[in-house]
């Protein structure tokens, strides 16, 4: 049951998929003997990628120009959620409370009291990373699927007072910001404008993952998902890590949805807080390869580029089809695509039905 | 981040630099000719939902659009400047989500295409209308009939369908009209999303002006198949006329359930959107039979146009290509590509601002009733009918002058 | 007094319903912790299956039910054994992937099959309604109620008292132990998520009968299932058959005395309490509060 074992890996199979993580934490150890360059490698590509997408811009109708803007939207939402679910592996299904609450809090900003987008979105982050405290102290005692329905009931929770106080959000007919006239505070920014803004807000999740994932909060997020109990022995405060993680991964997702909201102009509290999204943050994850910062990255833009062709091309069942894709990609790579690669590499293993008979009975 | 394997890293670079290289070269004409399609058509978009909660008045909407195509085509096409050019309808999945459905509009307007007919419901062409205005397009409007979309100063997006206000006060108008003896307390329960209670409203004001009283309208979640709790709050205030601002399933509930509670209004039920649609005598049997409906359309219409023929005529096209009776969504969605290739036609082009301007000045008789457009771009000049469910069909009651029946008053035996 | 009457027993009603919905949801994800995400499509799959076996040669629904609770059976057996199994040791999001993707691909599957029209099972007898005084009791929904309770406690005893449902329990207690002693554990994991599907297919048909139901209908009853399951304790059938019946009574009290759309709200803010508070469930223990929660 599992691939040869090479000292540095756990000795059961039960570890869930962390031997990734485990041989990151040797290996990121091995840091201060890297080479200058490799070091700054990453940073280097990565500004390499905005100067890219910068120039794609040009290069866009400004139909492609929403579709890449969503690829953005949904890499940045990803990057957060992986730093909750993939690093400390608290597996968050009401992750789009953040997205909602961020959105809801920029449009009320907006048009009720008048602030520009500018502010609001600022503090549209600052209010989702609160809450992030708020609900991570109690919740985040509770483990596995116990945190996970919590938070999606937190979400769907929210969702359902969102819509009981229409005099502040409008309920369930919708809030709009004013974006015409001299009611609007911020002029509207436009395909261009919000392709950049989520460009700016992809980079900086991708940026915020690779420093909590090289240094010592990190570390200490990747301990809790091996083994919490360890970790605190160890001396780590967990609540602390857990709480902070949780907060950060609200920040980000939240400065998506004010942008989101924003962008929609008129937004329905069945959207801002629709579960599918959370789901679609999680498959981007998982199939790219959770704990890594390039596996969220590629899985966003693997997924929403499949199912914007899909539905573009199988108009009538694209959906089913996205289905049975989603099942075949978590048979073959349920360790994803990323964390598939690296390790096939140090062992040799390449075949995808021995990565099939991995988590088997 | 463990430092990127050297060939990673060597991959990921030639990727970015290929994709720079291509970053550099020129966008490429964006031809104008696009839009017209292939010579000698009329491309139009069309965002539905074909999948999602929408899924089934999205197939009707489509199943419009469709025929209206078809018929024009039968014709040579649309007669456009003197020439003949036949109609493209390109379908596209908006999943029932209003942020899916603007982003189509702007994939449409990036190739070029201008004219668009909207999504169902009035979420979705609310964001529709919203992208139509930025982008200089125009939109027909097929089933968002909520007043509000209207009252944001756009001036692109044309609705054909009556506004939302009128759904309920339409049957008020009709009890007010026909109804011996007169009710005089009416319960008004309704879904809590923003078209029902934009109906909602406008029933309550309608029932106020005929001298009702009008009970405080009792809410529950849009969607519910369970609204016991709203029928039992009203229970104990014996309305004679109960009124659902309401959609399929929750029309459907309030019947079942009241006869399950033993709430029976002496007058009657009169309920938006369900009762004309086959599924609700179908699924109440028996029950279905005296509960008024309102209807955007029936087949009982008066007006003919020179693609569809009468209303009947329409009936009879639906049935033979789809076999199903004619819902009032196949016939808005005709009826708004009808109002697009009439204003092209009479604008004698497929510009933008001349459609435009040309659907700003429609005024015309069709299968559907009267279209014309007021300042804000809603049809205020075609009456909404009124139908009851006798015999299981559902039979126009009023406005009169249409009327294949008369009503049956009171509804509900005691 | 009798609005308070007649939405409690409208509550108590449809909880016993829920209940039955809930119970195997439960039971699976105590015995293998796998959260099924696709539940809900198993009910409106066995709606569907009763549905066409009344309009196409007239069967009494609550006869269809059970053809739907074998087809279901089959259906839940097949895919446990041969797909669920496949990434069950894995970490939880997986199992929670595979069964969204599972669901999509059900609930898609019966949109095209049976498009996205509402339907609803006739019969002639279930509208009609018994009088207690003041309270109506509607005779559909009483004999749903009086089948769940009835299959629930059954249930009960199938797992408490037969080798299989005993290896069932074994298994979910210590896999590794449950195999040493001979009991194949793929087998027992397919019986679970088998009866899992069948009562959820069960039930469907009965849903089916009370009220309207289209593809899109099925994400309610998943989500009402975690509520559910977790309330009553994972792996614990009474508690689900409790919860059920508080969450049917939540909902019913809830719409009366709230303005009308609080409810949904009302059931989250319930079920985050109770998971802050006694994440074991209000009934007793959990049967499985000794395995890791991972």
């Amino acid at each position: 049951m599992g691939s040869p074992a090479t000292g540095r890996h756990t000795a059961t199979d039960e570890a869930r998929g962390t031997r990734a993580d485990a041989t990151e934490i040797v290996g990121s150890s091995r840091s201060a003997h890297e080479p200058v360059w490799r070091r700054w490698l990453p940073w280097g590509l990565l500004v390499l990628g905005a100067l890219v997408m910068l120039g794609l811009q040009s290069q866009l109708y400004s139909g492609q120009e929403r579709t890449v803007s969503a690829i953005f939207m949904f890499v940045a939402l990803a990057q957060g959620w992986n730093i909750i679910g993939g690093f400390t592996g608290y597996a968050s299904f009401g992750q789009v409370v953040f997205f909602g609450l961020g959105g809801y809090f920029t449009a009320v900003a907006m048009s009720h009291w008048g602030l520009n987008f500018w502010v609001s979105l600022a503090a549209s982050g600052v209010v989702a990373a609160l809450f992030g405290v708020l609900i991570g102290l109690p919740l985040l005692r509770l483990k596995g699927h116990y945190f996970a329905i919590a938070t999606l009931g937190v979400a769907e929770g929210m969702r359902e007072v969102v819509n009981n106080v229409p005099g502040l959000t409008g309920g369930g007919a919708g809030i709009s910001i004013p974006t015409v006239g001299n009611q609007a505070t911020t002029h509207y920014l436009g395909n261009d404008g919000f392709y950049l803004l989520y460009l700016v807000l992809a980079l900086l999740a991708v940026a915020v993952g690779m420093l909590v994932s090289r240094n010592k909060f990190g570390f200490a997020l990747r301990a809790i998902h091996q083994d919490e109990d360890a970790a605190a022995a160890v001396g780590i405060n967990t609540t602390r890590a857990k709480v902070a993680a949780f907060a950060l991964s609200g920040l980000l997702t939240g400065l998506v949805g004010s942008t989101y909201a924003f962008q929609q102009v008129t937004i329905f509290p069945e959207r801002l807080f629709d579960v599918d999204i959370t789901v679609l943050m999680v498959v981007m994850v998982v199939i790219g390869g959770s704990g890594t910062v390039l596996g969220p990255l590629l899985g966003a833009v693997a997924l929403q580029y499949l199912s914007e062709w899909l539905r573009q091309n199988f108009t009538e069942v694209h959906t089913f089809i996205l289905g049975g894709i989603i099942i075949a990609a978590v048979i073959l790579l349920p360790q994803g695509a990323v964390n598939y690669v690296r390790e096939a590499r140090q062992s040799g293993e390449w075949s995808l039905l021995a990565n099939v008979r991995r988590y088997r009975l | 981040m463990k430092p990127q394997p050297k060939s990673v890293s060597v991959v990921a670079v030639i990727a970015a630099s290929a994709l720079l290289a291509a970053g550099c070269g020129s966008k490429g004409e964006k031809t104008s000719t696009e839009g017209a399609g292939k010579s000698g058509t009329l491309a139009i978009g069309a965002s539905m939902s074909l999948t999602g909660k929408l899924a089934r008045e999205g197939e009707l909407t489509k199943e419009g659009y469709q025929l209206c195509q078809d018929k024009v085509n039968a014709k040579g096409g649309a007669d456009i400047g003197g020439k003949k050019v036949k109609l493209d309808i390109q379908f596209q999945d908006d999943t029932s989500k209003p942020d899916t459905a603007a982003q189509l509009v702007d994939q449409f307007n990036d190739k070029g295409v201008k004219l668009i007919l909207s999504s169902y419901g009035s979420a979705n062409t609310e964001a529709q209308a919203a992208v139509i205005e930025r982008n200089g397009q125009v939109m027909a409007d097929s089933a968002g009939a909520d007043n509000k979309i209207f009252e944001k100063g756009y001036k692109r997006t044309f609705a054909v369908l009556s506004p939302a206000t009128e759904y309920a006060a339409s049957i008020v108008k009709a009890i007010k009209e026909l109804a011996q003896p007169q009710p005089k307390t009416v319960a008004i329960l309704s879904a809590d999303d923003g078209f029902s209670k934009t109906v909602a409203e406008g029933g309550a004001a309608a029932a106020k002006e005929a001298g009702y009283t009008v009970l405080p309208t009792q809410l529950f979640p849009n969607g519910t198949s369970d609204v016991s709790s709203a029928l039992t709050k009203v229970k104990g205030q014996k309305p004679d006329v109960i009124i659902g601002s309401v959609h399929l399933v929750e029309g459907v509930a309030i019947v079942k359930q009241a006869k399950e509670l033993g709430v029976v209004p002496s007058g009657g039920f009169g309920e938006t959107v369900a009762p004309p649609t086959p599924d609700f005598a179908k699924t109440l049997g028996k029950d279905a039979e005296n509960v008024l409906g309102s209807s955007q359309w029936t087949d009982s219409t008066k007006g003919s146009d020179k693609y569809f023929g009468s209303a009947k005529d329409y009936a009879k096209d639906i049935n033979a290509k789809y076999g199903h009776a004619p819902d009032y969504h196949d016939a808005e969605a005709s009826a708004a590509c009808l109002a697009l290739v009439m204003a092209a036609e009479k604008a004698g082009s497929t510009d933008a601002d001349k459609v435009r301007d040309a659907l700003a000045g429609l005024d015309t008789e069709s299968f559907f009733g009267h279209i014309k457009f007021n300042d804000k771009g809603q049809n205020v000049y075609k009456p909404m009918s009124v139908i009851q469910v006798q015999g299981g069909k559902a039979v126009t009651v009023w406005p009169t002058d249409s009327a294949e029946a008369k009503m049956i008053w009171p509804g509900t035996k005691k | 007094m009798s609005q308070f009457l007649q939405a409690t027993i409208y509550g108590l009603l449809q909880g016993g319903l829920l209940a039955l919905i809930a119970v195997g949801f439960s039971l699976v994800w105590g015995v293998m912790n796998v959260v099924n995400l696709a539940h809900g499509s198993f009910v409106i799959l066995g709606a569907y299956i009763g549905w066409k076996l009344n309009s196409a040669m007239g069967l009494d629904p609550f006869l269809g039910m059970l053809v739907a609770a074998v087809v279901l059976f089959a259906v839940g057996y097949v895919l446990q054994r041969w797909l669920i199994n496949l990434v069950i040791n894995g970490p939880i999001f997986i199992t929670l992937l595979l069964t969204f993707g599972l669901d999509l691909l059900i609930v898609q599957g019966m949109n095209i099959a049976f498009s996205a029209d509402y339907r609803s099972i006739k019969t002639s007898y279930a509208g009609d309604s018994l009088a207690l005084g003041s309270v109506r009791v509607p005779v559909g929904r009483l004999l749903a109620f009086v089948i769940a309770v009835i299959v629930t406690f059954a249930l009960v005893a199938l797992v408490n008292r037969t080798r299989t449902g005993l290896s069932i329990m074994a298994t979910g207690m210590d896999r590794g132990a449950a195999r040493l002693m001979g009991i194949r554990a793929r087998h027992a994991y397919a019986l679970t998520f088998a009866i899992a599907a069948a009562l959820a297919g069960m039930a469907g048909t009965m849903v089916g009968t009370v009220g309207t139901f289209n593809p899109a209908a099925a994400g309610g009853f998943t989500l009402l299932s975690f509520v559910i399951a977790v309330l009553g304790g994972l792996g614990n059938m009474y508690g689900a058959l409790v919860g059920g019946l508080l969450i049917g009574l939540v909902e019913a009290w809830g719409g009366q005395y709230l303005p009308g759309t609080w409810v949904n709200a009302l059931a989250f803010a319930v079920l985050v309490l109770v998971l802050i508070f006694r994440p074991s469930g209000l009934v007793g223990r959990a049967y499985y509060a000794a395995r890791q929660e991972v």
